[in-house]
């Protein structure tokens, strides 16, 4: 009989294979800025996102360069940018790649697991897990709307940033985004991205 | 889809928090970070002692957001335990865990604020038995764990994979540290809050020292005692006639073992009572009638 932790460990270790393969590299010079989600990719073109403030350490230098899985690097542009939601979303010339799977009708409730995949301190893939800890809401003073947002305890450094958060269906529910202190972190919902994404709604 | 046991345990999860979360709400009884509570009777809300900095002025929220007026039924600063009453609250009562066990997957839950429910996992570290508390007296058990108690989680609960609580969490009982009341100690405190209003704990005024008695001073069961080594002017021992050199060996025919059995003996319901405390004095068991007085908060 299989002993069940190894099944889940297992289990784990093939929802970060095959998450791994829509996770990049955002580089400037070469160096790490934080990591990256291939969201969409058509015959010539593909959409990264990561955070706004990952795309921000480049100032306006037009050097952002994207490292694929395969360890391929294209040059980058920024189509957009969220500075609230702390979202960039970011253009490659080249098609074909694996987009991210994710959950995008609803928010992953407290207490699911989570799996962060990223590059802390530039170490390429680290793979950590923890839990969704709870959902946090930003109010936008005009509007007077809110926007949820995730707080986690998946363990986080600077490179993780634009990461994505993996529920064990393997589906993204967040962007990994800052590290509040003690071992609490937040995240951007992946359907908060999706809406930005697909209607440049910023609720 | 593929049976997956990792989603099974994310769903498990996530179900334990929804399901105990619908038995915690917010408390608001201090100016800072506002913390939990545990709905566990009829509009009678189970909390840490510490998290109200204040009598009056009270409020609750649950999960809908409604914020209620609370009323402060008791309070115990020894345990850490309030009771509050919150009038029109009609939330379903927290389940209780049958027992913890060192190794099991535990997660602490709180409603630190209107904005929801927070998470933290872990596991029950340990189980201790009649533990001495920073302001004196004595809880018959607590858990330990470590899941993390974020800021608002004192009044929260530590619950099982099924929702149902291990117990009451707080910081507030030994040294900041995150100390769990169990379930079933906090209610018996809390049920007589409701009830009384006031925790009473019992008084001798005794300074004792556990000794081993010699073999020819044992009996079956009865192999220590307590030895008194000070009797404080007009206490209820003094007026019982215990005397310093007196050695403790039982209570109402239980054998005394050390202080913290001792004062786990003299809880609520024997305060103001007469009870038989059998000492050894020159070697020979003598009967004394002590009246156990009451210890002030």
């Amino acid at each position: 009989m299989t002993s069940l932790t190894s099944t889940l460990r297992q289990q784990a270790a093939e929802i970060v294979r095959a998450a791994r393969q829509s996770v990049v590299q955002v580089q400037l010079d070469q160096r790490g800025l934080g990591a990256g989600i291939i969201w969409h990719s058509g015959s010539q073109r593909s959409r990264v996102l990561t955070n706004a403030h990952v795309v921000a350490a480049a100032g306006r230098r037009p050097a952002i360069r994207v490292k694929l899985p395969d360890e391929r690097s294209v040059p980058a542009e920024v189509v957009a940018t969220q500075r609230e939601l702390d979202l960039a979303l970011l253009e490659v010339p080249l098609g074909g790649l694996k987009p991210a799977r994710r959950r995008v009708s609803n928010l992953p409730r407290p207490g699911e697991l989570v799996f962060a995949i990223g590059h802390p301190f530039g170490d390429p893939e680290v793979v950590t897990v923890g839990l969704i800890s709870g959902i946090g809401y930003l109010v936008w003073p005009r509007q007077g709307q809110r926007t949820p947002y995730l707080f986690s305890d998946v363990r986080l450094a600077p490179g993780n940033s634009g990461g994505p958060l993996i529920n064990a269906d393997g589906e993204v529910v967040g962007i990994a985004a800052m590290i509040i202190g003690g071992d609490l972190s937040t995240a951007i919902p992946a359907l908060v991205a999706q809406r930005w994404v697909e209607q440049g709604e910023a609720i | 889809m593929v049976q997956n046991e990792l989603r099974l345990l994310s769903q498990a999860m996530a179900d334990a928090v929804e399901q105990a979360g619908r038995s915690l709400v917010t408390v608001f009884g201090r100016a800072r970070q506002p913390a939990t509570g545990i709905v566990f009777a009829e509009e009678l809300v189970l909390t840490a002692d510490h998290v109200l900095e204040r009598d009056t002025n009270l409020s609750v929220a649950a999960s809908d957001g409604t914020k209620r007026a609370a009323t402060l039924v008791g309070r115990d600063p020894l345990s850490d335990i309030a009771v509050l009453r919150v009038s029109g609250l009609t939330l379903p009562a927290l389940a209780s865990a049958s027992e913890a066990r060192p190794g099991q997957l535990a997660l602490a839950v709180g409603r630190p604020s209107e904005e929801g429910l927070m998470v933290s996992l872990g596991v029950v570290s340990k189980v201790t038995g009649p533990t001495r508390l920073m302001r004196g007296g004595v809880l018959e058990q607590i858990i330990r764990t470590d899941a993390t108690p974020y800021p608002g989680f004192s009044g929260g609960a530590l619950i099982d994979l099924s929702g149902a609580a291990f117990g009451m969490l707080t910081t507030g009982l030994l040294r900041g540290e995150p100390v769990v009341i169990p379930m079933a100690v906090a209610l018996r405190i809390a049920n007589t809050l409701a009830q009384k209003g006031q925790v009473r704990r019992g008084y001798l005024g005794v300074i004792t020292q556990q000794v081993k008695l010699p073999p020819s001073q044992r009996a079956p069961g009865r192999e220590q005692g307590l030895l008194v080594v000070r009797v404080e002017d007009d206490s209820p021992a003094e007026r019982g006639g215990v005397i310093v050199g007196d050695i403790l060996i039982a209570v109402e025919g239980q054998p005394v073992r050390d202080a913290d059995e001792l004062l786990g003996m003299l809880s609520g319901e024997r305060v103001g009572q007469a009870v038989q405390v059998e000492v050894l004095r020159g070697g020979v068991a003598q009967m004394l009638t002590v009246v156990v007085g009451q210890r002030n908060a």
